[in-house]
């Protein structure tokens, strides 16, 4: 009875506790918010130090909880990564087209070529040592054989075969291209001819004349436009040949067009009617200058004791 | 007597109350989970006095109250943990049937454990503390009795050792 009493007691005193601290924190006191922020210091460190040591767990856990969401959720990652990269790859692809296409406008347009521009949908098999490039253009665009390919740089080709809706372009590098290419500047003229790569060889028909490393050569034309336009920019010399007794000097040539990149050509349909001289000369590289910074430092003078 | 069983106690529940926070509480598991300090001051309860009961009940809700997690007022669990541990230990005590049953402490517990989440929420209501809605509330509390009754067996053996060597020592 005595113990029943006593316990009744404590129940009161611990009822009347828990009444007074709600009354409290229902009323406003800071001094049960001090508790808790206290008591929130205090176990800050072990909670932090509990999520670094159970995050392997927590995460293993989590991937049986969610076992089959995450492997659907992973599905779906990877099937939205693959389209986004296939979407990057033909953005990227785009820009490089749209870069091409609007240096060949350039071109194009300074030397007043009526062309068409078409899209390289295949490069040809080398399994015959031809270099060629198939393009998605072809008679109903107007494209007839032997007319000038340009790419943005310069010449690319000429059109070899053509068929409704396509065609296939001889490449400049094909060993079996020929054109007549004329020194800007100096007006020498001589034929060049492909070498499977970038480069070519130019032989000059005069004997007399010399050819210097770095010179431009440009096409020379054909009767009536057909097959090559004049003033197309081919390529630079980067050797001469100045072995005695050669019938005709003889250079090495590096081509301007890059034709493992081709993307977008345009076929020359019609010329100017003129030459356009040496307006296509493309401009030299400019020398980027490093900015640098210098910096005055006047010494002041250090009191001495 | 009941300082001394306190006394020894208090370490063990503020143990019990770090493991909550800094481990137990970082998972977040389906179901609203389990309290582990809401279990151990039950068993601890059916298996005390009911001065003991009451008074571990009311360090455990104080406890209880000073986690982030509480959501009402401070002394809301102070109050319901209080009442709790008097009467769990006022219905268990006296029974040898359910204090020397395993199986009885645990029924106990998992009833205990339903009937203090739907007291806290019932009150929380009174005093304004947003719970969710209907079904939500009811998914949680079939949850947490779900826990409960996977954890208590597991942790009984643990808690009623910890106890009889409490006891033990205050024989001693």
């Amino acid at each position: 009875m005595r113990n029943g009493g006593r316990a009744r007691l404590l129940l009161v005193i611990l009822i009347v506790t828990s009444l007074f601290l709600i009354t409290l924190d229902l009323r406003g006191v800071k001094v049960i918010g001090s508790i808790k922020q206290g008591s929130q210091t205090i176990m800050s460190p072990f909670q932090r130090a509990g999520s670094v040591v159970l995050t392997p767990v927590k995460n293993f856990f989590s991937d049986v909880t969610h076992l089959g969401r995450t492997r659907s959720e992973i599905q779906k990652l990877q099937a939205e990564n693959a389209n986004l990269k296939s979407t990057l790859i033909n953005r990227k692809n785009a820009d490089a087209q749209l870069k091409q296409l609007k240096s060949i406008l350039d071109l194009a347009g300074t030397a007043g070529y009526k062309i068409v521009n078409a899209k390289v949908i295949s490069n040809g098999s080398s399994q015959s040592f031809a270099q060629t490039i198939t393009i998605d253009s072809g008679t109903n665009a107007g494209i007839k054989k032997n007319m000038t390919v340009l790419s943005q740089d310069g010449i690319a080709g000429v059109v070899k075969d053509v068929y409704p809706s396509s065609a296939l372009i001889q490449l400049a590098s094909d060993p079996s291209f020929r054109i007549g290419a004329r020194i800007a500047g100096t007006q020498q003229i001589g034929v060049l001819t492909g070498r499977g790569n970038r480069s070519a060889s130019l032989q000059l028909l005069d004997n007399s004349t010399t050819v210097k490393v770095g010179e431009v050569l440009l096409s020379r034309g054909s009767i009536a436009d057909n097959p090559y336009v004049p003033g197309v920019p081919l390529g630079y010399v980067t050797a001469v040949d100045n072995s005695a007794g050669a019938i005709a000097q003889t250079a090495t040539i590096r081509y301007y067009t890059n034709f493992s990149t081709l993307g977008v050509v345009a076929v020359v349909i019609s010329g100017l009617g003129s030459n356009p001289g040496d307006s296509l000369v493309p401009a030299k590289p400019r020398v980027t200058p490093i900015p640098t910074v210098t910096v005055f430092v006047t010494p002041s003078p250090t009191p001495t004791k | 007597m009941l300082t001394r069983q306190i006394s020894i106690a208090a370490p063990i529940f503020l143990l019990i109350y770090a493991i909550q926070e800094a481990v137990i509480s970082q998972f977040r598991l389906p179901g609203g989970g389990f309290s582990i300090l809401l279990i151990f001051t039950l068993t601890w309860a059916v298996l005390s006095e009911t001065e003991v009961a009451a008074v571990i009940g009311f360090a455990a809700g104080f406890l209880m109250d000073l986690s982030q997690s509480a959501a009402g007022p401070f002394g809301q669990w102070t109050l319901i943990m209080l009442l709790a541990g008097y009467a769990i230990s006022y219905i268990g005590y006296g029974d040898d049937n359910v204090r020397t049953n395993a199986i009885g402490i645990i029924f106990f517990v998992v009833i205990a454990n339903l009937l203090v989440e739907i007291t806290y929420v019932a009150s929380g209501a009174l005093l304004g503390v947003s719970s969710g809605s209907f079904i939500q509330v009811l998914i949680t509390l079939f949850g947490m009795s779900m826990w409960a009754l996977l954890v208590s067996p597991i942790l009984l053996p643990i808690f009623s050792r910890l106890h009889a060597l409490i006891i033990d020592s205050r024989s001693a």
